[in-house]
């Protein structure tokens, strides 16, 4: 779909999920790293659990699809020669650490190129010259301190989760550029701030004071309705189960139906599968129903759950129609019969002769596929193919710039 | 400039999160959204929180606002022949159509994909769902952003290792797959200006969860290695990353000193670092606990806006775990103009955010509320579509506009 699009990408964590979106809709992306390799190269996991340049599987997931080549953005030869590239592209994406400057300043782009730059904070905004990391900038999110219980310290995710909100917005913000230009031929700059893309995850903690409302507090995913713990997660034969409890016309009928499921498993007495659920919290003011009914229901699904298997309950989420699905482990995930049969995965190589299946196909379209082009690039893999033919460097220069350090 | 999606029409057949929020973020490039509900079966996000003021009504929940900024709302009742031709017909206005019903059900209804580019080649239609619409699990199967959590693998790796599965907060999901959404619209938008062609996207929640957990499902495709609940927070690989106990209750600071010029700035703020053993990586990985503990002893007695500023002034990443009111009054947020007041007819002022990133020539739709249900219903019947007040009162007397 983005055939004629052609993407510059000066790697950084931040701009690899958004580079990589690009890819596989299609453009034509070239990360820039430092002679060195990029900070990317150097996040956990490692293949093996060995570390090395060509070994980060964060790496390997986030680059496929793209070309490499390196340049050293703080010499003279590696400013002129980002220049030249920037003429040969419609978008040039970067992230600029706390400092603020980026080595792309001093370069003045052609008017229709979009420039997208990724940073901590907003570019204005007095926290500018923070110092940051994916860590400091998740917790400025507002999502971890509403993560995990209460008597322990806030949650974090495993995994690195701000260079990936920043990306998905970066991916956004060029297409909405581009589709701007689309219009008027001219580029523009397009901010990214990892800290507000991170807040997307947050669902609105920011609003909750200026209306009217106390701060939220976290409670393991378990709700407390009408001095009930309810949870969200259950413990299964072999592991756990998520169970919504929900009211309400929608929700409401979900939770019918799995009163009556309990009942009839006989882990639930039958005037729980009676009540109206879909009306329990109005019915709660009036009396009609009390708290002891929610907490019937809780224990029920407890001791129901834990005489199932996660595959049993998915079958009967399935075939009952409610919120309910396994907690799933990365075996489950990449086994899972759902995401295979559908197409989701594709196989990319991470080193010679190992090849996994990458969950490449992040959506699926009636006239375009994502496909896996090619795995991701070794450190400055393509750095002679493009050289040569977008700036025309013989081999005696490139040779030259490699002894100088500049590629 | 006008916003990049200026004369670009949406027709937001969604409800909840995934669906309005994509919306929102076409809203917000300057499309023209007009979102469709019925008051016979509302958004339901207008039973979810935070309500302004804590009391519940439809109108008033402020999530509704935030994931609606900036729309119209018409009220169709669109399982009947009369509210299911006015969409036929919005769809021959529409560029996008976006959709999230159960998969299975527009089909049923006969507003799939290819009813609507019966009306118009060049729609570009996008549906989300939790499992997506192919695959052997996926028609009939609806699902909400917590299960999606579930499937790519999240819930599973967020609690504490002697304890059940915490998960992410919220429904996770819903907060990752509008951005995949719109990427593609956004991506289909620009084929269709270059080639003429539209097309249908079909996304998976629970799939597009695992796109931001690559780096962990790689960590089994790849070493065999199922990734487990670690619960504290910070890497093992980085000393010190962490979270430290401030004064007040629930107050933490997260610090991250592992790169070695933030180490040396941290450890010229407190004193209890400075031994020998902590002088190198390896030092500090064998000795993480003590080390810990020197910064918590010094965290502990302050305030974490004073540790904030006290590190930041001396290099170190560094900040509050933030919570809602810290959120609130932030003046990163402040100054960005991210927390935009609106007024509402029914109560009042309240505050939602802005857009997600910022363009400098082409500037963004300036922030407003969301639309009450049917709001605009009148004004598109008549405008968009040409319907004389006859027909419009005819409509509205057979039940068909509520």
């Amino acid at each position: 779909m983005l055939d004629d699009v052609r993407v510059l990408e000066v790697s950084a964590p931040e701009t690899m999920l958004a580079g990589r979106i690009l890819a596989d809709l299609g453009a034509d992306v070239v990360v820039v790293e430092p002679p060195a390799g990029s900070p990317g190269r150097r996040l956990a996991p490692f293949l093996d659990d060995i570390p090395g340049i060509e070994r980060s599987l964060t790496w390997h997931a986030l680059n496929y699809n793209k070309r490499g080549v390196t340049l050293d953005l703080s010499s003279p030869d590696g400013k002129a020669m980002m220049r030249d590239l920037a003429t040969k592209f419609d978008v040039v994406i970067e992230a600029t650490s706390s400092r603020r400057t980026s080595p792309l300043d001093s370069i003045e782009f052609a008017p229709r190129t979009i420039r997208c730059t990724i940073a901590p904070f907003v570019s204005t905004g007095p926290k500018t010259e923070y110092a940051a990391t994916d860590f400091t900038i998740m917790a400025a999110s507002g999502a971890p301190a509403m993560t995990g219980d209460l008597d322990r310290p806030p949650l974090f995710f495993p995994v690195p989760q701000a260079m990936m909100e920043a990306g998905a917005d970066a991916a956004i913000a060029a297409l909405a550029a581009l589709v701007a230009r689309d219009r008027d031929r001219l580029g523009q700059r397009a901010q990214v701030s990892a800290r507000i893309a991170a807040m997307m995850g947050s669902f609105g903690q920011a609003l909750v004071p200026g209306s009217g409302n106390p701060e939220g507090k976290r409670s393991q995913g378990a709700m407390t309705i009408a001095g009930v713990q309810v949870p969200s997660v259950y413990e299964c034969a072999d592991g756990h189960t998520l169970i919504t409890i929900g009211f309400g016309p929608v929700f409401g009928q979900m939770t019918q139906r799995l009163a009556k499921w309990a009942a009839e498993e006989g882990h639930a007495d039958r005037r729980i599968a009676e009540i109206n659920w879909p009306s329990f919290i109005g019915d709660l003011s009036s009396r009609k129903v009390s708290p002891s009914d929610l907490q019937a229901l809780v224990d029920g699904l407890k001791s129901l759950a834990r005489s199932k298997t996660k595959a049993d309950l998915a079958e009967a989420s399935r075939r009952l129609g409610l919120l309910s699905s396994p907690v799933m482990h990365m075996k489950d995930v990449a086994e899972y019969v759902q995401y295979r049969e559908r197409g989701l995965f594709a196989p990319v190589s991470v080193d010679a002769g190992r090849e996994i299946d990458t969950p490449a196909r992040f959506a699926q379209f009636s006239n375009y596929s994502i496909e896996i082009k090619r795995s991701a690039p070794k450190l400055s893999e393509h750095s002679a193919e493009i050289f040569e033919k977008e700036l025309g460097l013989s081999k005696t220069e490139m040779q030259a710039l490699f002894v100088a350090g500049a590629i | 400039m006008s916003a990049p999606l200026d004369g670009i029409n949406v027709l937001d057949l969604s409800w909840v999160m995934v669906g309005p929020a994509s919306g929102r973020y076409l809203a917000d490039m300057g499309a023209d959204v007009i979102k469709v509900e019925s008051s016979k079966r509302i958004d339901p996000v207008r039973t979810l929180g935070p309500f302004k003021d804590g009391k519940t009504g439809p109108e008033r929940s402020v999530s509704y606002h935030n994931l609606n900024a900036g729309k119209r709302c018409i009220a169709i009742d669109i399982r009947r022949p009369e509210g299911r031709e006015i969409i036929l017909r919005l769809a021959k206005w529409a560029d996008v159509v976006l959709e999230s019903f159960t998969p299975g059900v527009l089909e049923t209804l006969q507003l799939g994909y290819s009813d609507l580019k019966q009306r118009n080649d060049r729609i570009i239609m996008a549906s989300t769902s939790l499992l997506g619409q192919t695959g052997p699990f996926a028609k009939g199967t609806s699902g909400v952003g917590t299960m999606g959590a579930a499937m790519a693998g999240a819930t599973y790796q967020i609690g504490w290792p002697d304890r059940e599965p915490a998960g992410p907060f919220g429904p996770w999901t819903d907060a990752v797959t509008p951005r995949f959404i719109v990427a593609s619209i956004l991506a289909a938008l620009h084929r269709r200006s270059v080639t003429g062609q539209g097309c249908y996207i079909d996304t998976a929640q629970a799939e597009a969860g695992i796109q931001f957990m690559m780096p962990a499902y790689y960590e089994y495709a790849a070493n065999g290695t199922i990734p487990e609940r670690r619960g504290v927070a910070g890497s093992p690989l980085q000393v010190p990353q962490g979270l430290y106990p401030c004064s007040g209750e629930d107050r933490w600071i997260a610090i991250d000193a592992s790169a070695p010029t933030h180490w040396d700035a941290l450890r010229a703020v407190i004193v209890g670092l400075r031994d020998a053993k902590f002088d190198t990586i390896v030092g500090r990985l064998r000795n993480r606990d003590e080390l810990e503990a020197a910064i918590a002893t010094w965290t502990r007695q302050q305030e974490a806006a004073a540790v904030e500023d006290r590190l930041q002034a001396a290099g170190v990443p560094a900040h509050v775990v933030s919570r809602g009111g810290d959120l609130a009054r932030d003046v990163d947020l402040r100054d960005a103009g991210h927390l935009n007041k609106i007024n509402d007819p029914v109560f009042g002022e309240a505050e939602i955010e802005g857009p997600r990133f910022s363009l400098d020539r082409t500037a963004l739709a300036p922030t407003r509320r969301g639309p009450r249900i049917g709001e605009h219903t009148n004004e598109v019947l008549a405008i968009v579509l040409g319907m004389s007040g006859t027909e419009i009162a005819q409509l509205s007397e057979a039940g068909i506009l509520a």
